[in-house]
């Protein structure tokens, strides 16, 4: 695997932690993808977070994720780890030492307790609210530990073990009088609840709710607004709306055929979803990926960047009130997909990469169909520049709104284009490079004012960069296997099948159950389109997951919406949704 | 005024007119005809009106939602079956387009919208969650919007093509020209008479069956 790990930190962090907690025992748990990992006593937890944040060395800037493991029915838990029925994972990074640490902690009993974060990190807020809702996991002194996912009226927390995963197993839907009103008033907004007040001293304001069906909140997204006049008073996003629970659904699929649920998660970077997922089995399996998938897959992945930020450049710029220039674009979205189509068969949801490489190898002739639009290309973006970013009145709804400096950015977990755009040049291509990033000759586009404007300069730059990157892997495309011929990798390796009863048995049964992987813990980050996405996965030995996390970047984007918005005005607001960037399959998974 | 009453045989040809008549009265459909004027049932010029202008609902769930915009965008042209008037209120939409998966916790929320429509109105299921819950039988999805929605048209594929998208809003345009919606008191049948619903399935197996040769996917 030539893809670099993140830059362990030092014995003597660890060191430094143990002696903070002097007298309790922190326990080191060895993963496959070789992040320190510790499970440390629950009543230490907040003085710990607060000095990595604050004082540690590398000091660790971002809650990068925060989530929940049921373990009551692990069979290959590694021994010496503390009991537990749950587990709470922290993830955290540092992104000027560019290190990772994962902190756990063993929790016991049916609802069982643990310290909130919130006033550590102001991201940790929803992670915690997550927790309870799919776990059932309490967080004590969280300000507003309510359901976030699931409606209201749902009882249970899904993504325990015993819970329920079908919704056949439930009584079929139906949607009469008596429920439609119960699921209507729980969606009620209670102003008081969210801290709005509909009453000020000398004038009433407004309660507006914005969603979840609005054409320009990017799909089933909800913000409940306080108006004075038009200006906000205080915004509360509210989500859940598109919760398609991928996580739990990688409990009950082999470990090759959640591939396509992977593509549905940030439903606009196609194949570039299964790259972190592939890369953690490739970790935890030991498979070596040969250079020309990895090349294959840095093309594909590329190809996704420039569609998905086409839409975004497209939808922003209508968004702010100019009509045309998304025709335009998806003009080359069309152009994109011809060359997406004839590689993988497919438009948008190719699942198309496989454990080990890729499904199939590159067509005959995909070399002219490449060169074609990495020459279309760069002309429009000129085009783009001249109608939409030179345009002033898109620059006077842009510059200056929903401005945010580096700090601010990292308190929120806010990574991708909406963090460099405030001069923060951490790319992971760069800074970790992986699948083969190191050999490409392309630059980090960033910015300098982390307004709504300079996240779409960012975006258009990343484009060009993405094109540079896609002619270099025209020019310069290994030749060799497409896969690696390893007994793991997804559908195994036929070549001996028809003559030897061994790798007969072997080979069908990895098809039909699929791979066993082995036991262990891995996880895997990329670049994705809209900042940093990571899958981690935890393995019991069998031929599929025990526990599936998506770390997704749209999540936290969303919970920073409050912060960035208040005291400006509606349309303002909405130049902000559009510039942040999301799609709710991305945040609500 | 002079006219000349005549029996108009239902869907056939006007009666072939003889002697010093021939050419119409004034006001025969001939030569109204002839003055630039067309006649025609009421029924029948508003059920065209309706076939020919049915605007969607701007509005989406998932995946599909970013296909269908793309039929909407000028490489499909969507204004070639006058469904180019996307309305942002379900007041003045048509057709509601499914597109997407339908989550419990939207369910009510769709079902509202599709309440706010004002009728006629029409429901198209665009992609395999809107049909059937498809790949996602997981505890929050809905197995399928005709749970609680009245569907005219299936869309299969996740998510289907923009051209499955157009060739949906066909469909419905044939079905919206074959409804029978009396404008008022009629005798015989009372409400809405719909046409058969047809099977893309068995309508194509012909075709589909012709196909001996497919394109290697090792050729772009």
């Amino acid at each position: 695997m030539t893809a670099a790990v993140a830059a362990a930190p030092s014995a003597s962090l660890i060191e430094a932690l143990r002696a903070r907690c002097a007298g309790q025992e922190l326990v080191e748990e060895r993963t496959a993808d070789g992040m320190p990992t510790l499970w440390v006593p629950a009543g230490a937890l907040r003085g710990l977070m607060r000095w990595l944040k604050a004082e540690a060395s590398p000091r660790f800037e971002m809650l990068y994720d925060l989530y929940a493991v049921d373990e009551r029915q692990r069979s290959r838990r590694a021994p010496g780890l503390p009991a537990a029925d749950f587990s709470v994972v922290y993830q955290l990074l540092s992104v000027r030492g560019n290190a990772d640490l994962r902190l756990k902690v063993a929790l016991r009993g049916e609802y069982p307790h643990c310290p909130s974060l919130c006033e550590v990190w102001a991201n940790a807020s929803w992670y915690e609210r997550e927790a309870w809702d799919l776990f059932g996991v309490v967080f004590d002194d969280h300000p507003h530990l309510v359901r976030i996912m699931m409606p209201r009226t749902w009882e249970g927390h899904p993504l325990r073990k015993d819970h329920p995963a079908r919704a056949t197993e439930f009584e079929r839907f139906q949607l009469d009088e008596a429920r439609a009103q119960r699921e209507q008033e729980a969606l009620r907004i209670d102003p008081e609840e969210w801290g709005m007040s509909p009453q000020g001293e000398d004038h009433d304001y407004m309660i507006l709710n914005l969603g979840p069906n609005h054409p320009s909140v990017h799909g089933v997204f909800r913000v409940m607004l306080q108006l004075d006049g038009e200006e906000i008073v205080e915004a509360v996003p509210d989500i859940g709306y598109h919760h398609r629970g991928a996580e739990k659904m990688g409990e009950r699929q082999s470990w090759h055929s959640y591939i396509p649920y992977t593509d549905r998660v940030d439903y606009l970077g196609g194949v570039m979803n299964n790259l972190p997922y592939v890369m953690a089995l490739e970790r935890l399996a030991g498979i070596e990926v040969p250079p020309r998938a990895q090349t294959i897959r840095v093309m594909l992945c590329e190809f996704f960047r420039i569609t998905s930020h086409l839409l975004f450049y497209g939808t922003f710029v209508q968004d702010v009130g100019a009509m045309s220039p998304i025709f335009y674009m998806f003009v080359d979205r069309q152009k994109a997909y011809d060359v997406i189509e004839a590689i993988c068969g497919f438009r948008m949801h190719p699942a198309w990469f496989r454990i080990g490489g890729v499904a199939h190898d590159l067509p005959r002739g995909w070399q002219q169909l490449v060169r074609d639009f990495v020459d279309w290309m760069p002309r429009r973006l000129d085009d783009y520049e001249k109608m939409a970013l030179k345009n002033r009145m898109l620059q006077k709804r842009a510059i200056g709104v929903g401005a945010y400096d580096t700090a601010t950015a990292l308190e929120w977990g806010v990574t991708g284009p909406g963090l460099r755009a405030t001069g923060c040049d951490f790319d992971l291509r760069k800074a970790r490079p992986y699948s083969g990033y190191q050999h490409f000759d392309f630059e980090v586009p960033t910015a300098t004012g982390g307004d709504v404007y300079d996240r779409c300069v960012v975006r258009v730059e990343e484009m060009r960069q993405s094109l540079r990157i896609i002619r270099q892997c025209l020019e310069h495309m290994p030749e060799g296997d497409y896969k690696a011929r390893h007994p793991l990798t997804t559908p195994p390796i036929k070549d001996h099948t028809m003559r030897d009863i061994d790798t007969l048995i072997h080979h069908f049964l990895s098809v039909s159950w699929g791979p066993v992987m082995p036991a262990g813990e891995s996880s895997a980050m990329v670049e994705a389109t809209k900042g940093l996405n990571s899958y981690t996965l935890s393995s019991d030995g069998g031929t599929m997951s025990y526990r599936t996390r998506i770390r997704t970047p749209s999540f936290p984007h969303l919970q920073m919406i409050p912060a960035i918005s208040r005291g400006l005005m509606v349309p303002d607001l909405i130049a902000i949704i559009a510039s942040i960037d999301f799609v709710m399959a991305d945040v609500d998974r | 005024m002079e006219y000349t009453l005549q029996r108009w045989p239902r869907g056939g040809q006007a009666p072939e007119e003889t002697g010093p008549q021939a050419g119409g009265a004034p006001d025969s459909p001939e030569s109204l005809h002839k003055q630039g004027i067309l006649t025609a049932r009421l029924n029948d010029l508003v059920q065209w009106g309706r076939k020919h202008s049915i605007w969607p609902f701007n509005f989406g769930l998932s995946c599909c939602y970013v296909e269908m915009a793309t039929a909407f965008t000028s490489p499909h042209d969507v204004a070639r079956f006058g469904a180019e008037v996307i309305r942002a209120t379900p007041r003045q939409a048509d057709v509601i387009v499914i597109s997407g998966t339908p989550f419990l916790k939207m369910a009510p929320v769709i079902q509202r919208l599709y309440e706010q429509m004002l009728a006629p109105k029409w429901v198209i299921s665009m992609g395999s969650c809107a049909n059937s819950g498809g790949m996602y039988d997981i505890y929050s999805v809905v197995q399928g919007v005709d749970k609680f929605l009245p569907v005219d048209v299936y869309i299969s594929g996740c998510p289907p093509r923009p051209e499955a998208f157009l060739e949906a809003l066909m469909l419905l345009q044939q079905q919206v020209g074959a409804e029978q919606r009396p404008l008022s008191w009629t005798v015989g049948p009372q409400g809405i008479q719909r046409g058969p619903k047809l099977s893309r399935r068995d309508s194509k197996r012909a075709h589909r069956l012709a196909a001996t040769t497919l394109r290697p996917p090792d050729e772009v």
